[in-house]
């Protein structure tokens, strides 16, 4: 299997054209295998009480984060299925909101970075040494992200950086009702662009497989919850967080 | 790239039913490719632009052919030559607008091999695409024609996605306007599709210009009963008068009742990827007299939304012309 | 003066064959173990092969072998070379590989991988010039003097050109002739214009196709050229072979229109495959690839300033020429324009400066009135632009500019074998009818317009000093040898008829020998240049009056008397005094044998051709030979005259014309074959139409590739785009330097329709001039809709 395509260029000169959409079916198996074989394991293991959502409500998610985080969540499938399902074969005219979903996405990324920097803690999603422990140590508990958490949260900036510069890129290289396409970048350089593209597109669509998966298990779903309606409650904060770590607000 | 000029090997299949063609068309998939009249065809073959190792030959189907009376309108076999419905009295009778278009495709010669279905489905002449350069209709990931410095005279004004191709059919924006119905057998039985909608722009598919499937045979064109007879107007401008494709054409029908236009439909080739229907001119004409009045105001907002490219602002007042040439009768 | 062959028509030899199919063009030769080229052109416009891998073609089953650059002689910048590793356009054929057919030789050619290094590259002249910019070649942008050489003009200079002002930019060729400041001193009215002008392909019908193969030594070529003897010696230093060695073969030619004039490259490439495979080799040429090496017509980016008395006479002319050479051209187009402007306007002064620049596109060579056409193409609605400042009828206006016998041309200001341009232009007015006609002009009729044009071409049109040859076999025949190619005018056979007019012969006892060289053909002029029908008559001529010196010579040794007591008449000749004395031509051929010497070719004159010295070696002794070279008087230039009415109809909603009239009316002198002629004024009044209105030449300025590769997309005109009826008309007075009284016409028989068409259009149009060729629908619209033109002012190859 290949992974990357090539095409001739305008001399007929062999360039790279962009990722190998063959790639698409074995993200899509392997990230489904993953999810099976989670599925299973869980499966097999006895299940843990699952902590009251009774009790006093601590504040998780601020109600800007949220939103950020939904049309970040909302902006990113309407991306992939704009993007995919032409190459997979249903054909409708995804272009325009393709890019401005990508363009919507591209400003809540930078509202979040530039939020996160200067507003928020952004060590509380920095991996440190010790966060390292937690799968091994059932009495290590995160504050108030989970080594997973951060994992996925590391992963998807890199991966959605490299989607949004690319995507970026051709944008410029199209007509929008704002500018007509540019012709700055050569043929060559063009393919690497759409080679990134597709492979951060690849790897956004097996962590998105895997972040909603994650999100809905029942024993995740509280976090899920705590996106939408802002709160955790104490017992679901002692069973899985470090209060010494992290102690968030009550909510009145 | 070079212009190798010779055909290649290539399986001969001449199936002598649809249901035969379906099949091969279905077994071959992508490397399946359906001939008819072979004046699209060979070109891309010689030239070796574009592959392919199976050619299934449609013209020994019978079932293809001809030229049949429904109900107020006609049907016409894909396979039908562009000859012989130029000379079919009864198009000639009830849809004067095909018979003109059809008599306009390319030259005598060529309209003795092609067929009506070749003629709707046949590829863009984009210069840089036809070299066999791989912009993005040939799977590649850019656009030569609409460069900073880009050759593209004869390319799109409308609905550019992308790609700036555009239609070369002249049979195609008639049966736009004649609100003719596609009929098109493929291996999970027939659909029928209407004429607008057969054709695709870029922004939906730029690898092709119909929404034909891999598999999928175009069988006959139907053209109902609800145009016969009506007034029309078909006119091509092309550089030459024989052998070349429109820079602009318009095709439209309309009803008159007492002076003025009850209903109208307009398309027009060589503006974009797909016959360009003028919904806007079609509003402005109705109830208005068939003059050159009428023809001047259509004609202005003709052109509405046009965005052009280095070379052919001039399809801006000629579509406008054309538009008014076509009111004006 | 009354004649009986010239002047009529007949039905030439290869005209059965052409229609019914069975001539024998170069890619219908079938050989024994032949086997098929095909090449592998350049995909970029200047690039240096790195590496070719040529392992996965080779291998191949039926793949006979390769021909590279390295397999043949190298060439000099900036002339084509037949293989070649520094390509410099799209479409340099770098290699080529011979398989047992086209298919294999093709399916092999795709397994050949390329690697180039892409080089610095330019699609137009200007682009060039600037400090700084793009050189075609390495060894330099500019070709001079037969020498490659490099200039670039300073920003200013440039900026200068483009904005259509007095070019100062360097220009290596300079002439002029009289007080330029002064003419423009005299002058009413002064026009000053900036121009393009197309250089489109030759689109000749038949590809450049060959057939060689190497037999007893010497190489055989079946090919395609204008020309017959006169490739003879250009294809054999090709082939780096002596020419005794060569046998050539072109009875046919489709098509070559100044491109396939003497030999070319790739017509020497199969010799040189063959003789590496020793196995004949035939090369047939894509359509695709005759746009490539078929080569195109130079371009111009230019500027003119002309001065006009209140009369109209043109006082003075001062003409500035970038000429767009391709990767190959000579060049000598704008000199040939300025020398066209001198005979036609007779100006009392005028300066040319030209710079030939090259460009990675197409090579260029001489097309169909090369310079000459261009230069009607604008200077003659410039003529009627001025003629409208001044108040003056167009057709006016070229009468008192028009040239007479006392004219005189070039910078030189040398002098014309003859002119009757005032009588063509009366001739003309009056079968057109243009005084009524012009009354027509501007008239409207629904959205069209009525426009009235004339307009004139000149070509040089004779040459002097080539052979004829003629033979009488004992069975009576006379063998008319014709060196002179079958470019499709019919001159290889019309010119003969000279020489049927001396021995004053049936028509139908004559043998036309022509196009194979083993069919011992006299050394001829190159069939170009409109100058075979004043040159073969003459030289066809001239073998005739030998030929008959030798009969009467014959006739007296035989039955006594002398020589001049004899004349001929019904293939005998016979004593004057008593005309029972006699003997047939038949006769005379047996006593020739006998007698042999001078009569036989056993013995011939010394001043003859080589190629004329081995055609009569190889007929020594088989009849009657009468052979001489023409050393007839040329007391000037020999100038081919043509003008052209044409009435247009104008849409101004969709920007086409439609030519609803035309006539041209031709000054060549004495009218030898008027088919033939009518068929070259039809035949120029289609090319003139085509580079008027639709011919294109279109490159991508980015990277260098053309946009037109084929017909439908180079857009010559169809049987749809040209008038009904074409009207011809010549003036057939006698030129004195000419024994029959002929001059040729091609090529003004082209630039007359180019200039009648433009000037028609301008006349619709209300005086407005494009000065740019073709003028296309879009350049109308544009125009009418107040829009800008979509090219930049001086941009080339653009739509």
């Amino acid at each position: 299997m290949e992974i990357v395509q090539h095409k001739n260029d305008i001399w007929g000169q062999e360039v790279l054209l962009g990722v190998s959409w063959d790639l698409l079916w074995l993200v899509v198996v392997a990230s489904f295998a993953v999810i099976i074989v989670h599925l299973l394991v869980m499966a097999l293991r006895k299940r843990a009480e699952q902590p009251a959502t009774e009790g006093t409500r601590l504040n998780r998610h601020a109600k800007s984060d949220r939103i950020f985080h939904w049309v970040m969540a909302i902006s990113t499938l309407v991306l992939l299925f704009t993007g995919i399902l032409p190459i997979i074969g249903v054909k409708f005219g995804w272009l325009t909101i393709h890019w401005i979903s990508g363009i919507v996405l591209t400003a809540s990324v930078l509202f979040h970075i530039v939020r996160a920097l200067f507003w928020q803690d952004p060590l509380s999603m920095w991996v440190a040494p010790k966060d390292l422990r937690e799968p091994f140590d059932s009495s290590q508990k995160p504050g108030k992200y989970s080594l997973a958490q951060k994992g996925m949260h590391l992963a998807m900036t890199l991966v959605v950086l490299v989607v949004i510069g690319s995507g970026l890129v051709m944008l410029s290289l199209i007509d929008t009702p704002f500018w007509t396409r540019g012709a700055w970048l050569g043929e060559g350089a063009l393919g690497w662009v759409f080679v990134l593209h597709g492979l951060s597109t690849l790897a956004l669509i097996a962590l998105s497989a895997l972040h909603i998966y994650f999100g809905v298990r029942p024993e995740k779903l509280f976090y899920t919850r705590s996106m939408i309606k802002g709160w955790i409650s104490e017992p679901e904060l002692e069973a899985h967080h470090d209060p010494a770590r992290w102690m968030p607000d009550k909510i009145v | 790239m070079s212009a190798h000029d010779v055909m290649p090997d290539i399986e001969l299949y001449q199936p002598i039913t649809v249901e035969d063609a379906v099949a091969l068309a279905e077994r071959h998939g992508e490397n399946g490719w359906l001939l008819a009249g072979g004046q699209d065809t060979y070109g891309w073959l010689k030239d070796r632009a574009k592959h392919t190792s199976a050619m299934i030959d449609l013209n020994a189907i019978d079932a293809l052919k001809g030229i049949r009376e429904l109900a107020g309108g006609i049907e016409i076999g894909a396979l039908t030559s562009l000859t012989e419905i130029q000379n079919n009295s009864s198009v000639v009778a009830k849809f004067g607008l095909l018979a003109e278009a059809v008599a306009h495709v390319a030259s005598p010669q060529i309209r003795n091999m092609g067929t009506l279905g070749g003629n709707l489905v046949q590829d863009t002449r984009c210069w840089y695409y036809r070299r066999g350069l791989s912009c993005y209709r040939a799977g590649g990931n850019t656009c030569y024609a609409n460069t900073p410095e880009g050759m593209n005279r004869e390319h799109a004004i409308f609905g550019a996605s992308r790609c700036v191709a555009v239609t070369p059919s002249d049979t195609a924006p008639a049966l736009v306007a004649l609100e003719a119905q596609m009929v098109i057998v493929g291996p999970d039985g027939e659909r029928i599709v209407a004429a607008e909608d057969f054709f695709v722009g870029p922004n939906v598919d730029i690898r092709s210009m119909t929404t034909l499937e891999t598999g999928e045979v175009l069988t006959a064109v139907r053209i109902p009963g609800k145009w016969a007879t009506s007034e029309y107007y078909f006119e091509k401008v092309a550089d030459r008068n024989v052998w070349d494709f429109a820079l602009v054409s318009v095709a439209a029908v309309m009803k008159l009742n007492g002076g003025n236009i009850t209903d109208a439909r307009f398309a027009c080739g060589g503006v974009a990827c797909v016959p360009q229907r003028l919904p806007a001119v079609e509003r402005a004409v109705i109830g208005k007299p068939r003059n050159d009045e009428t023809g001047l105001a259509a004609g202005a907002i003709a052109s509405n939304g046009a965005v052009t490219l280095n070379y052919n602002h001039f399809k801006v007042p000629l579509i406008e012309n054309l538009v008014r040439r076509a009111v004006r009768g | 003066m009354t004649y009986r062959h010239i002047g009529k028509d007949f039905t030439p030899p290869d005209i059965v064959s052409k229609v019914t199919g069975k001539a024998k063009y170069s890619e219908d030769f079938q050989v024994d173990g032949m086997v098929y080229a095909r090449l592998l052109t350049s995909p970029m416009p200047h690039g240096k092969v790195k590496n070719i891998d040529l392992s996965e073609a080779l291998a191949m089953e039926g793949v006979i072998g390769v021909l590279t650059a390295d397999d043949v002689p190298p060439s000099q910048a900036p002339n084509p070379a037949i293989l070649t590793n520094e390509p410099v356009y799209v479409g340099d054929p770098i290699l080529a590989i011979a398989a047992v057919d086209e298919k294999t030789a093709e399916d092999a050619i795709s397994k050949v991988r390329v690697e180039l290094e892409p080089l610095p590259f330019t699609t137009s002249p200007t682009d060039s010039l600037r400090p700084g910019g793009p050189s075609a070649r390495t060894e330099g942008n500019v070709f001079i003097q037969r020498e490659m050489s490099q200039i670039n003009w300073s920003d200013e200079d440039l900026q200068r050109f483009l904005d259509g002002k007095e070019p100062t930019g360097e220009a290596p060729t300079e002439w002029s002739f009289g007080d330029l400041e002064a003419g423009f001193d005299n002058a009413t009215v002064v026009m000053e214009e900036s121009f393009v002008t197309t250089g489109y392909a030759h689109m000749c019908m038949e590809p450049r196709s060959v057939l060689s193969y190497w037999q007893n030594g010497k190489c055989h070529v079946y090919g395609s050229t204008q020309s017959q003897s006169f490739v003879v010696p250009s294809l054999a230093e090709q082939l780096g072979i002596e020419q005794k060695d060569l046998v050539y073969v072109s009875e046919f030619c489709g098509g070559g229109f100044g491109s396939k004039i003497a030999s070319y490259p790739v017509l020497a490439l199969p010799g040189y495959f063959s003789k590496k495979l020793a196995r004949p080799v035939m090369l047939r040429i894509t359509r695709e690839e005759e746009f490539y090496v078929g080569s195109a017509r130079v371009g111009f980016q230019g500027w003119i300033k002309a001065g006009f008395k209140a009369d109209g006479t043109v006082s003075a002319v001062d003409l500035y020429i970038v000429q767009d050479l391709g990767s190959q051209g000579t060049g000598g187009d704008a000199s040939s324009a300025g020398g066209a402007v001198s005979i036609l306007y007779q100006p009392d002064a005028m300066r040319l400066r030209a710079i030939p620049v090259l460009t990675n596109t197409t090579p260029r060579g001489a097309q169909r009135g090369p310079g000459q056409n261009q230069i009607a193409a604008i200077f003659e609605p410039m003529l009627d632009k001025a003629a409208r400042e001044l108040g003056i009828d167009p057709l006016e206006i070229r009468r008192v500019n028009a040239p007479d016998s006392s004219a005189r041309i070039n910078a030189n200001q040398g002098p014309v074998t003859s002119a009757y341009m005032v009588e063509a232009l009366d001739k003309g007015g009056e079968l057109f009818n243009w005084k009524e006609r012009k009354k027509r002009s501007g008239q409207r009729n629904g959205s069209k317009v009525t426009g009235i044009g004339v307009g004139q071409g000149y070509h040089s049109a004779g040459e002097s000093g080539f052979d004829g040859l003629v033979r009488i076999t004992p069975d009576g025949k006379i063998h008319l040898h014709s060196g002179v190619g079958n470019l499709g005018t019919y001159s290889y056979v019309s010119t003969t008829r000279a020489a049927a007019e001396v021995l004053n012969c049936s028509w139908e006892n004559c043998v036309v020998e022509h196009g194979n060289s083993a069919l011992h053909l006299p050394w001829s002029s190159y069939q170009a240049g409109s100058n075979t029908t004043f040159t073969h008559t003459r030289a066809n001529y001239m073998a005739a009056q030998d030929m008959l010196t030798k009969i009467k010579e014959i006739a007296a040794v035989t039955l006594g008397g002398a020589a001049d007591d004899y004349d001929v008449a019904d293939e005998r000749v016979f004593n004057t005094g008593d005309t029972t004395r006699s003997m047939s031509y038949a006769e005379v051929a047996r006593r020739s044998i006998e007698l042999g010497g001078r009569y036989s070719g056993a013995e011939m004159p010394d001043d003859i051709h080589q190629v004329t010295q081995r055609a009569v070696q190889g007929l020594a002794g088989s009849g009657l030979i009468g052979v001489a070279k023409d050393v007839l008087p040329v007391r000037g230039t020999v100038p081919g005259l043509a003008v052209a009415f044409a009435e247009i109809e104008l849409d101004l909603e969709t920007g086409k014309h439609e030519i609803i009239d035309y006539l041209a009316v031709a000054e060549c002198g004495t009218v030898v074959h008027p088919q033939g002629l009518a068929g070259q004024l039809c035949g120029g009044a289609v090319w003139g139409f085509g580079m008027a209105s639709l011919e294109r030449h279109v490159y991508d300025p980015q990277n260098g590739l053309p946009a037109n590769v084929g017909y439908y997309q180079c857009k010559p005109p169809t049987y749809l785009d040209v008038p009904r009826e074409i009207q011809t008309a010549a003036v057939d007075i006698a030129d004195p330097d000419n024994p029959m009284g002929a001059r040729g016409i091609g090529e003004p028989a082209m630039g007359c329709a180019t200039a009648a068409v433009l000037c028609a259009l301008s006349d619709a149009l209300g005086g407005h001039i494009f000065n740019r060729t073709p003028v296309t629908p879009d350049m109308i619209i544009n125009h009418l809709a107040k829009q800008p033109q979509s090219y930049a002012k001086l941009a080339m190859n653009t739509f």
